[in-house]
């Protein structure tokens, strides 16, 4: 049976909002590192969210997956003392939450002690398939199910069609997972001019354990010196009707999918979105239980 | 591409992420330097540095009501401040309370604007 997921995001109104949404699901996703704090001598503590989630999770008796955005796989040289303050953390946290399995994001965000958060790109090398790899073992020391989503990149060194190989060989670790992000994939053709479905078929869909669907707005025309609007990953709005079509035609096709994530950021959340949500929610059901 | 250089290729990327202008960044690479990056989307790479930046303000909102105060008080100043304080602090906090301390930090330090509270 493939589960039905939703977000829990670090915001109270958020959380107050769709709490009568939350029972509609099976699975809570909670990014981890929006639940910790540095105590200021080099351990991750739990921030006033982590109670809140378990206390929800408990309550609801939910279970939970962990998608993180800042352990950054594809580091070429990651911070030794950071990677093992991480993942004495995230071992807490899987005592804690049960996590089924911990995704993070195909890219790098850790470059030389500067926290970026968003993911840069990867070339499409081995050295990079490499670490990423070398990544997804560290973390396996702590949940044995492990994957990444692919990111969004707003620019990419070569060809987009290209990366869904260059994930086949960061995914060649056993138990290692594709989060195959449908918005994702669709707004970086909709930006880089490719077919999604191109891409998405390229893709080892035998490794997908988890889908993403999220709505996403286009920037601002005057953001850009040459005017030019971006679809962005902003997760604000309703699903795109393009990202329901390739959800209800992709999702049949992974073989092991466990579970099909909304996504929502906090601080998008209003009262009149609470209908909307609960709509996509029960459509989301409809795909799972097909 | 066997023997690409991941490390200096992401050096050289985040560099050009957190500059004040990513083009007159990338332009300002040696050759190999900007053979690590390109060919890439202008636009895109623009676009990356915006959100690097706008993630680093939200971060800031999150782990400081004294910096959202300023921001509501005074959205212009602040702007400039949040603009000046990303070109000339390196981005070494991933959380919101880490990030708050490195604001204030230069806020009190010789030559940062003072925020009104």
């Amino acid at each position: 049976m493939i589960a039905l997921a939703f977000t829990l995001q670090p915001e109270e109104r958020y959380l107050e909002l769709t709490a009568p949404l939350h029972e509609l699901v099976d699975v809570f996703e909670i990014c981890p590192e929006t639940t910790w704090r540095s105590d200021g001598a080099g351990r991750l503590i739990p921030n006033g969210f982590h109670a809140m989630f378990l206390a929800r999770a408990t309550e609801l008796d939910k279970r939970c997956i962990a998608h993180g955005v800042a352990f950054s796989l594809g580091s070429a040289r990651p911070d030794p003392a950071r990677r093992a303050q991480w993942l004495e953390r995230i071992r807490e946290d899987r005592a804690t939450f049960g996590f089924e399995w911990y995704t993070d994001h195909l890219g790098a965000t850790e470059i030389d002690g500067q926290s970026l958060v968003l993911p840069l790109p990867l070339p499409h090398v081995d050295a990079a398939a490499e670490r990423v790899r070398a990544s997804l073992s560290a973390l396996q020391s702590v949940v044995p199910d492990v994957g990444f989503e692919n990111s969004v990149f707003y620019a990419q060194k070569g060809n987009p069609l290209d990366e869904p190989d260059f994930i086949a060989s960061c995914l060649s670790v056993p138990r290692s997972h594709l989060l195959l992000d449908l918005h994702n994939v669709w707004m970086t053709a909709a930006n880089a001019g490719f077919d999604p479905e191109r891409y998405i078929e390229r893709l080892p869909l035998e490794r997908v354990i988890e889908i993403h669907i999220s709505g996403g707005n286009v920037s601002d025309p005057a953001w850009l010196p040459s005017g030019r609007a971006m679809r962005l990953d902003s997760h604000d709005t309703a699903v795109h009707e393009d990202v329901w079509a390739l959800a209800e035609r992709w999702i049949p096709r992974c073989p092991n999918l466990r579970a099909l994530t909304l996504e929502r950021m906090e601080g998008t959340v209003e009262e009149d979105d609470v209908a909307l949500l609960r709509e996509e929610l029960r459509r989301a059901r409809k795909l799972v239980s097909a | 591409m066997t023997n690409f250089d991941l490390e200096s290729y992401e050096r050289v990327m985040a560099s050009v992420l957190i500059a004040p202008d990513p083009i007159v960044a990338l332009d300002a690479l040696d050759a190999d330097e900007r053979a690590l990056l390109e060919p890439i989307d202008h636009d895109g790479l623009r676009m990356a540095a915006l959100l690097v930046a706008r993630l680093r303000f939200e971060r800031l909102m999150h782990g400081s009501a004294r910096a959202g105060e300023w921001f509501e008080s005074d959205p212009r100043a602040f702007t400039q401040a949040f603009k000046r304080y990303h070109a000339s602090v390196p981005p070494l906090s991933t959380f919101p309370l880490d990030e708050a301390r490195a604001f204030e930090a230069w806020v009190t330090s010789d030559g940062a604007p003072r925020s009104p509270a």
